[in-house]
């Protein structure tokens, strides 16, 4: 873009208020803008660019932190179990209800006598940031969690995930069907 | 000589005078780059009307119809930047004959055409060219503003035409137009959660994950390179960034135990805020991209999470619960002076606007809907009232317009506004939902 100047505004202003009654628009120099830059190099970016789907496989980037040493086994060879129940909490909160303190004692106690992993799932009702539904899952989880390590069960047994708002096991936009979401999961594998 | 009508004179004179008598009566211009069309379109009161004929083609076979197509879009970048009301699809300008060319310009301008856009093609084998001219319409000799060539591959039509418009808007207000950029959001057609990019007009939408699982939060990194994003495609929920426009793989980025979520890239690209429970609870980190080292911000034993960069990179807002509920807080890039900026509702997803003036988020008081207020607390404004849920903004490079989730229509899909609130419209829909929209900054 041509460079403009601050003077001729200055100028122009109080100037061109009055010529526009008397001789119509002022003159101003015809400006060329500076022709289009260079083609960008790669990356360049595009409507079609993004036809092809990037490569799965996955490296570790530079900054990439070393997961910690104990890596929990993939959520996906846990699986559930009759004798865990599920305990619910209130919107936005994660505090454990006293009725749900029963729920967990029961799973405490089974959990003594029958030595698996454990993974407690942290669960969101749909209303929310994707962001603040898995920081509250996540609490959720972990209230959970430390619970049941009061309760005596050993807390290196335990792994927990939030889902956030990401897995609901009811999708009607109701309190009824939120209040069954807002859960604790709770699923083992064997040692 | 050809010059506009009398009564046409005295439209633009008094609109003109409307418009310097407001000028006048603030303080001393500052503005370096102003000059009469900013005045005018400044006030927010007067769009200016641009007419964008056909373009001619010089060079080459016009197969495709570019001649029509590309300024039609071109048309609609800038109907969209609601700077210009634009009259398009009429003849093209002759090319040749000066005196032709005065006549169709000088009826342009008795019909109240300010400004006028002229395009000549040029089709060289896999590439188009354009030579964009752009005449003020409002001076007696239709003075020519600029001109400018744009060449792109010939695949890269609608490229082009975004370009013109992104040029036109710099001629007229100082700052690039947001035409040529991208929104990357998270869309459920195929049954998954995946990252998908688009036009921002919603043209060419692409799924760029496949994993079938769940992927969240796309987040630009300022060179429009790469997306950070969470995913559970390993399992747990660790943060990614990817390449859409490059051959190389997806990196880990963060793979503790516990979330990994909620990226932001600072300003300068050289760090990235995110939110992991690694010390217990989601509390919010910086990541040092060239040294890998991550430093906490933030030490509340409950929910800090969604930070945003201030555009100096000197603050970052993000989302506690400290005060009880959901609120948004202001706190320097060093995690000192906590501040809070909400008072009432459950408020979250904040995003700082590129010009540094404005946070907006999302706040429930009864439906979630999207408010804005001032980094230091003051002007609170509310941007949108339902219909439905209104959520997740994010904001254009030009700190004018956002794109957000809204429910009004059923599921979730993506809507426009300008940052006001004001001229509200749906992003053409895909299958499925569409959420967590993440509007690119301008693209290289």
């Amino acid at each position: 873009m041509a460079q403009r100047r601050r003077s001729a505004l200055l100028f122009a202003v109080p100037v061109l208020a009055l010529s526009l009654f008397l001789v119509g628009c002022p003159k101003r120099p015809a400006t060329t803008a500076a022709s289009a830059p260079p083609p960008t190099g790669s990356p360049t970016p595009s409507a079609a660019a993004p036809s092809t789907t990037p490569s799965p496989s996955m490296t570790p980037s530079p900054a990439a932190p070393s997961t910690a040493a104990t890596t929990p086994p993939a959520p996906s060879e846990f699986r559930a179990t009759d004798n865990l129940k599920d305990v619910f909490f209130d919107f936005d909160k994660y505090d454990i209800r006293p009725t749900d303190a029963k729920t967990l004692d029961t799973n405490a106690a089974w959990l003594k006598s029958n030595d698996n992993l454990v993974l407690v799932e942290g669960h969101c009702d749909e209303r929310g940031t994707n962001e603040y539904n898995l920081a509250l899952g996540e609490r959720r989880a972990k209230a959970a969690m430390n619970y049941l390590v009061a309760q005596g069960v050993q807390a290196s047994r335990i792994t927990i995930i939030s889902y956030g708002k990401e897995r609901p096991t009811c999708t009607e936009h109701s309190e009824s069907c939120w209040a069954q979401n807002r859960r604790a999961h709770f699923l083992v594998k064997a040692r | 000589m050809m010059r506009p009508g009398r009564p046409l004179l005295c439209l633009v004179a008094s609109v003109v005078v409307l418009v310097l008598a407001g000028v006048l009566a603030s303080p001393p211009p500052v503005r370096s780059q102003s000059d009469i069309f900013v005045n005018v379109l400044a006030t927010g009161a007067k769009k200016l009307n641009i007419v964008i004929p056909n373009f001619a083609v010089v060079a080459g076979s016009d197969t495709g119809g570019l001649g029509r197509s590309l300024p039609q879009v071109t048309a609609r970048d800038l109907t969209f930047s609601a700077l210009f009301s634009v009259v398009s699809d009429v003849p093209p300008i002759p090319t040749a004959d000066p005196a032709a060319v005065r006549a169709t310009f000088a009826n342009f301008a008795s019909a109240g055409a300010h400004a006028g856009l002229q395009g000549l093609i040029s089709l060289r084998g896999d590439r188009i060219e354009v030579e964009m001219r752009l005449y003020d319409l409002t001076s007696p000799e239709f003075r020519l503003i600029a001109t400018k060539k744009i060449e792109l591959p010939a695949n890269q039509p609608r490229r082009l035409s975004h370009k013109i418009a992104d040029e036109v808007v710099m001629q007229f207000t100082g700052e690039a137009g947001i035409a040529d950029t991208k929104i990357a959001y998270v869309n459920t057609g195929g049954g998954a959660k995946e990252l998908s990019l688009m036009d921002y007009d919603g043209a060419g939408p692409t799924h760029v994950t496949s994993n079938k699982s769940i992927n969240l939060s796309p987040m630009w990194s300022p060179d429009t390179r790469s997306l950070a994003f969470t995913s559970y495609m390993r399992g747990y929920p660790y943060l990614y960034r990817m390449f859409p426009f490059e051959n190389r793989p997806v990196q880990v980025v963060a793979g503790f135990l516990g979330i990994n979520s909620s990226p932001a890239f600072s300003p300068d690209g050289r760090f990235l805020a995110m939110t992991l429970s690694r010390d217990g609870n989601p509390e919010v980190y910086v990541l040092n991209l060239a040294t890998g080292a991550f430093r906490r911000l933030t030490s509340y034993s409950g929910i800090d999470t969604e930070p945003t960069w201030s555009p100096t990179g000197r603050e970052i807002a993000f989302v506690s619960e400290r005060a009880g509920g959901a609120h948004v807080f202001v706190m320097d890039a060093e995690g000192a002076n906590v501040r809070r900026l909400t008072q009432a509702g459950f408020n979250t997803q904040p995003r700082w606007s590129p010009k540094g003036d404005t946070i907006v988020f999302t706040s429930r008081q009864g439906n979630f809907d999207l408010w804005a207020v001032s980094p230091d607390g003051s002007n609170l404004r509310r941007l949108t009232a339902g219909p439905g849920n209104n959520e997740g903004a994010s904001w254009a490079p030009n700190g004018r317009h956002l794109v957000f989730q809204s429910s009004r229509s059923g599921g979730y899909q993506l809507f426009t506004m300008l940052a006001d609130g004001s001229e509200q419209q749906a992003i053409p829909r895909t299958p499925g939902e569409s959420t967590s929209a993440a509007w690119s900054p301008r693209l290289p």
